[in-house]
């Protein structure tokens, strides 16, 4: 009988309190901070249902909104990002790796070059551009690319690496096409689709997060359901089925779940990059062995990483803010390389 | 019976990887699948268990069709284990053997008492009792494949389907895996079916013996009349002679070798 000694496990009790007070100081911070100078007094007035009518026009239609905004993205991002990873059982799976966030791109770029340019040739006036109608024709266009992971996954029987590949292909060919529409389009109208494409929070309000609310209930209501199979989904084919998973059901399932949450995201905010690549291990490397709270953990750092990100992108850049796609991107790469020095 | 098959043929492209393969397990009955590398094995093994399609004839599971079974009515009753499965990285032996409880607890009732019972029971039983914490990339080859057995076990089934579950282990897993098999078999009438390499050891475990060659079944009977039909030197292409070590003992497959009589001389003289 071999009999094992009993390995250290730290407790992580102390480690998440930590960070759950970080989350509310960071969620504090970027209530009161922001490039308008208001007065904590004052912020604090306006939350209480007082404050003057600038101060609460700016806390209550522009920085919360934003918040909001933030923190349901970047828990789409993340969980979508973990979803992806799973049932491909490839770590490097994420919605922009997957070409979710390129067929959102495409659609949004195809839609105002129709729109706009078809309807109103000529026309260089910003407010002509139809942008509520933006978030959703993102969420079609990510999920059509999806649906494209999907058929070319099961009618040409594709293993997780090559589903991967085809999924950068697809994103390849499906960004190709959006910048080149984009070249050949009229100049003045390329900022609005320039900053999109960054991923930013800039100047969302609640429209954005009431349209991003209805996708993420539905989304964290089907995850319990979905928890034995996205744990038997880590597992190739034959061993999940084996074990009486009706494998080609529950993929189907988590895959839209996924697409749903990523390229909804995407159509009210753009890609936000690596947030649903970098999240999901930054969980994992934080709980280790305890699977049950990858998930809660994953879901709370993407709230948290979008809400640091935007404050620092807000901050640092002062009036010409920088978007929340840059500093994810830039903060990102040095995490994932350090997170994979310690990945076994 | 717990598991019939009758004409099961399955084709890879335009290639018969089984020719209408014909099977029928008695309740509690161990049968040896051999055969050379490619002759078919694991391929009826997984046809059996529904995970590739069969293109001609059906298999039954205690007299209905198991193709109209859904996976987890399947997975109650027939545990099938491949050859060198994989596990996430960082899955622990419990939480692996818990997968096996799913057929049993679906998607959302949670785990009875019973079911952690039969958990413990296939931890015990594999002897991972005190490794269930550990991550399953710390263990060791022999290690690991007990870890699989135990998932399967956790499942419960009367059927037992095993893909050379010996291979890769060391001379003392094996006979471990194997007095294991036997004990499923006659102390809980576990019908197992299990894919092997090593002719005396399928010969020494099992009830009955079915033997594989491209996908043709050559054989179906008892040890004894396998060992004096003369198909294993044929089939594997080597010359050996059956002896029985002890009387009453079952028969034992004795290879010759031949030993090439030329020397070289140590190079550098």
């Amino acid at each position: 009988m071999t009999v094992s000694a009993p390995v250290h496990r730290p407790s992580l009790f102390g480690p998440l309190l930590a960070l759950l007070a970080m989350m509310v100081l960071v969620l504090v911070a970027a209530v009161f901070l922001g490039v308008a100078d208001i007065p904590p007094g004052d912020v604090a007035a306006v939350l209480t249902g007082h404050g003057s009518d600038e101060a609460r026009s700016i806390i209550l239609d522009i920085r919360l909104p934003r918040i909001v905004t933030g923190i349901l993205a970047g828990i789409h991002f993340a969980v979508a990002g973990l979803l992806l990873q799973t049932i491909t059982r490839n770590p490097l799976a994420d919605p922009s790796i997957m070409g979710i966030s390129q067929g959102a791109t495409l659609a949004v770029t195809v839609f105002l070059v129709f729109t706009v340019y078809i309807s109103e040739p000529g026309s260089n006036t910003l407010a002509a551009l139809p942008l509520a109608w933006l978030p959703a024709i993102g969420t079609l266009g990510g999920m059509a690319a999806g649906g494209l992971i999907y058929v070319l996954a099961f009618r040409l029987d594709l293993g997780p690496l090559r589903i991967t590949l085809c999924g950068i292909a697809i994103g390849a060919v499906l960004h190709a096409a959006a910048i080149g529409l984009i070249a050949g389009w009229g100049s003045a109208r390329i900022e609005i689709l320039l900053e999109w494409l960054s991923g930013s929070l800039y100047a969302r309000s609640w429209t954005h997060a009431l349209f991003l609310v209805p996708f993420t209930i539905a989304g964290l209501a089907a995850l319990p359901a979905l928890r034995r199979s996205i744990d038997l989904l880590r597992f190739d084919p034959t061993v999940a089925r084996s074990f009486g998973l009706s494998y080609r059901k529950q993929f189907s399932i988590v895959l839209l779940l996924s697409c749903a949450l990523a390229a909804s995201a995407v159509g009210a905010v753009g890609p936000i990059i690596f947030v649903g690549l970098v999240v999901p291990h930054l969980a994992r490397f934080l709980v280790g062995r305890h699977f049950a709270l990858v998930l809660p953990l994953t879901i709370a750092l993407g709230a948290f990483i979008v809400t640091l990100g935007d404050l620092l992108g807000r901050l640092l850049g002062q009036a010409e803010e920088i978007p929340i796609g840059v500093i994810t991107a830039l903060f990102g790469v040095p995490v994932l390389i350090a997170l994979l020095r310690k990945i076994p | 019976m717990p598991l019939s098959c009758s004409q099961l043929s399955v084709f890879y492209g335009r290639r018969k990887a089984l020719n209408s393969f014909n099977l029928d397990l008695k309740p509690g009955e161990i049968r040896a699948l051999i055969g050379p590398n490619g002759s078919g094995k694991s391929t009826a093994l997984q046809a059996i268990a529904g995970l590739i399609t069969s293109h001609e004839g059906q298999v039954e599971i205690n007299g209905k069709p198991a193709r109209e079974m859904s996976r987890r009515t399947l997975a109650k009753q027939l545990a099938f284990l491949p050859q060198q499965p994989s596990a996430p990285d960082e899955m622990t032996v419990e939480q692996l053997v818990r997968q096996g409880r799913y057929p049993h607890v679906g998607l959302f009732r949670s785990y009875s008492s019973h079911d952690e019972r039969a958990i413990e029971w296939a931890l015990e039983s594999t002897g991972l009792a005190n490794l269930a914490d550990r991550s399953l990339h710390e263990l060791s080859g022999g290690e690991r494949q007990r870890a699989w057995i135990s998932a399967a076990l956790a499942q419960e089934a009367q059927i037992l389907l095993l893909d050379e579950p010996t291979s890769f282990l060391d001379i003392g897993f094996q006979v471990e895996v194997l007095n294991l098999v036997h004990r499923l078999s006659r102390e809980r009438g576990v019908t197992i079916i299990i894919a092997i390499h090593d002719i005396n050891q399928a010969i020494s475990i099992s009830d009955r013996i079915s033997l594989l060659e491209k996908g043709h079944l050559l054989f179906d009977g008892e040890p004894d009349e396998l060992a004096g039909s003369g198909l294993i030197e044929k089939v594997f292409r080597v010359r050996g002679n059956f002896v029985r070590i002890a009387p009453g003992s079952r028969p034992h497959f004795d290879i010759e070798f031949i030993r090439s009589q030329i020397t070289v001389s140590p190079a550098g003289k």
